[in-house]
């Protein structure tokens, strides 16, 4: 068995996970085996394209690949279609079912990366591609710790909301890796047919941490200019939602209360804010220095004497 | 609700279609702004609907494990699924017009990568000059006319087809422009209604009037005149000089999207060379979409036949 620690819970599974190990601490509370799972759920409440739920289960159907049963928030059954190997249900399970389990426990769960900045985790959120990886890698290489790179789970049980980790792991394209000069850091490809690959992240944060600041990344297009700026509360509330980790599952889940209590508790203790940039490699040192300078400005960091 | 697939080769007046048919709707008096196109429905190879409805990653898929897939975002698009949870509901327009630049290809399961009858009720196909199209996809692209002209005869190019990277969208087949077309006329899943861009020129009232009933979109005299005047080529190319265009490719260095948008400015912008590869490359296709060759196709040379 291996065992992780992903979004402050532990997790025992029998199919090895990218990222770090943790230690044995008996129970886990999410347990991720081998096991039957069927084609369809009968009498399904809802469905789409890949997935059903009835009741406390979600099916989640990746075609050619793997099927994942998601119980009670609590366990993952998976079945291996005839053509996946381990790489691509680890791939699935880090890139899709761990991170729907999450949701399917209630709890606000960004696709987000995040780094520790002063003590707090800034946030980076936004779809596939606005480059949270490849920010949260530059970022981690000028000495702001990795805390999550894809799956951002945020907790707060009455209190400060708190970011946690999702266990250490740094997935980017081989065009990053180059751009980014990390190739020493480079280990497996996710998929055998995918030219992405986990990296070892050059800092680690693998403790939770309050939250500080959570940035839509945006492309800076007309009408859209380069700049970091701070949306009305409902704006920043649809923001959170959009950056749900599967924004699909919170309508149906019937969760839009908790991402909107959610958005004004990080409004609240933090902030909510845009960041629009330009989607290329040569502009992250730009990038950086908008945000070490907002960081200053927002008190995350200390202003340079 | 109907769904219409615009489809055309890149740089062949897609987006002018997609400017007037949202003119037609224009309030105030004034030209739509073209950066305030709706995004949703924006073009069919967009990443965010495909990941939001699948619930997948597409940047953990092949671009073939995508292709398998998309049949079933489409289907659910055509059926009024939402694309986005941040757009609060608005109403849904009476016809959906989708721009799309993918071959009309089956995936790799062997069924329409646009889902046939289940994606759209038709597909308006606008096609162009190729000799026109070359300087403006080397524009577009960043890149040289020869290299264009390479690219609309390679029956292997795709956008946002290479590995090693992430790209905005997903990959799009764009297998040479004779073979872009023939897989769209030679369909016959969808009916469809096929545009020259030159036509659309000369007389664009006409032509948009008759895409539209086609369509199934009314629209009064009044509105189309209306449109035509305020999605006039001048106009969108003063917008994207004032204000800029948020659908210009990345790689366009200090390029214009709406470039020149005249019918035969080939004849200054190619050397006869140029001329000669592509009317050798598509002479066929030119042919039979009416574009008069410059020259009569050169015969292959007879060989001297033994004494």
């Amino acid at each position: 068995m291996h065992f992780y620690c992903v979004g402050g819970l532990t997790v025992d599974s029998e199919i090895a996970l990218p990222g770090r190990a943790a230690q044995d601490k008996g129970e886990a509370e999410i347990k991720i085996r081998r096991g039957p799972v069927p084609e369809t759920l009968e009498s399904a409440s809802s469905s789409g394209i890949t997935w059903q739920i009835a009741g406390s289960k979600f099916l989640l159907r990746i075609p050619d690949i793997a099927r994942f049963l998601l119980s009670d928030g609590r366990e993952i059954a998976v079945a291996a279609e005839p053509a996946a190997d381990e790489a691509d249900l680890s791939a699935f399970i880090m890139g899709g079912a761990l991170g729907i389990l999450l949701q399917q426990r209630g709890q606000i769960v960004l696709q987000a990366s995040a780094v520790r900045v002063g003590g707090k985790a800034a946030v980076f959120c936004g779809g596939s591609g606005v480059g949270k990886s490849t920010l949260a890698a530059a970022l981690a290489q000028r000495g702001y710790p990795l805390l999550t790179d894809d799956v951002c789970v945020i907790t707060a049980d009455g209190g400060a909301p708190m970011v946690h980790s999702d266990g250490g792991r740094l997935s980017l394209w081989a065009q990053a890796i180059e751009r980014l000069e990390l190739a020493d850091r480079r280990g497996a490809r996710l998929r055998e047919r995918i030219e992405k690959y986990d990296v070892e992240p050059p800092a680690v944060c693998d403790t939770a941490l309050p939250l500080g600041a959570i940035y839509a990344l945006r492309e800076a297009r007309p009408p859209l200019a380069v700049g970091i700026e701070r949306p009305n509360v409902v704006d920043a509330a649809l923001l959170l939602r959009r950056c749900a980790y599967r924004p699909l599952l919170i309508e149906t889940m019937a969760q839009r209360p908790n991402y909107f209590r959610a958005a004004a508790a990080a409004a609240n203790a933090a902030g909510i804010y845009n960041f629009t940039r330009h989607f290329r490699f040569a502009g992250l040192v730009d990038d950086i220095g908008m945000l070490e300078q907002h960081w200053q400005e927002c008190g995350l960091t200390e202003k340079a004497a | 609700m109907r769904t219409i697939w615009l489809a055309s080769y890149p740089k062949s007046g897609n987006t002018w279609f997609r400017m007037l048919v949202a003119n037609l709707a224009a309030t105030d008096d004034k030209p739509v702004d073209i950066n305030d196109l709706p995004e949703r429905g924006g073009i069919a190879s967009a990443r965010w609907p495909f990941d939001h409805l699948t619930l997948i990653d597409s940047g953990l898929l092949t671009h073939d494990e995508c292709d398998s897939l998309r049949p079933r975002v489409y289907e659910e698009l055509a059926r009024g699924a939402d694309d986005d949870e941040y757009d609060e509901k608005s109403e849904a327009p009476p016809v959906r017009f989708v721009k799309v630049h993918d071959a009309y290809t089956l995936t790799p399961k062997g069924e329409p990568l646009l889902a046939g009858r289940n994606g759209a009720d038709g597909a308006i196909v606008i096609v162009r000059d190729p000799r026109d199209i070359a300087p403006s996809l080397a524009s577009h692209n960043n890149s040289s006319i020869d290299n264009s002209i390479s690219f609309m005869s390679d029956s292997r190019a795709a956008f946002c087809g290479q590995g090693g990277r992430q790209h905005n969208q997903l990959r799009q087949q764009l297998p040479g422009w004779s073979g872009h077309i023939a897989s769209w006329l030679e369909q016959r899943d969808i009916p469809m209604h096929l545009i020259r861009y030159e036509d659309m020129q000369a007389d664009t009232a006409s032509v948009f009037a008759r895409a539209l009933a086609f369509a199934g979109r009314a629209a009064t005299e009044a509105e189309i005149a209306r449109a035509v005047k305020f999605a006039a080529f001048g106009e969108l190319q003063a917008q994207e000089r004032d204000r800029g265009f948020r659908e210009a490719p990345r790689q366009q260095a200090g390029g214009n999207f709406f470039r020149r948008g005249e019918a035969g400015a080939w004849r200054d912008e190619l050397t006869a060379e140029q001329v000669a590869r592509i009317e050798c490359d598509h002479a066929e296709m030119m042919q039979r979409l009416g574009y008069e060759l410059s020259a009569a196709p050169v015969a292959q040379p007879v060989k001297e036949s033994a004494k």
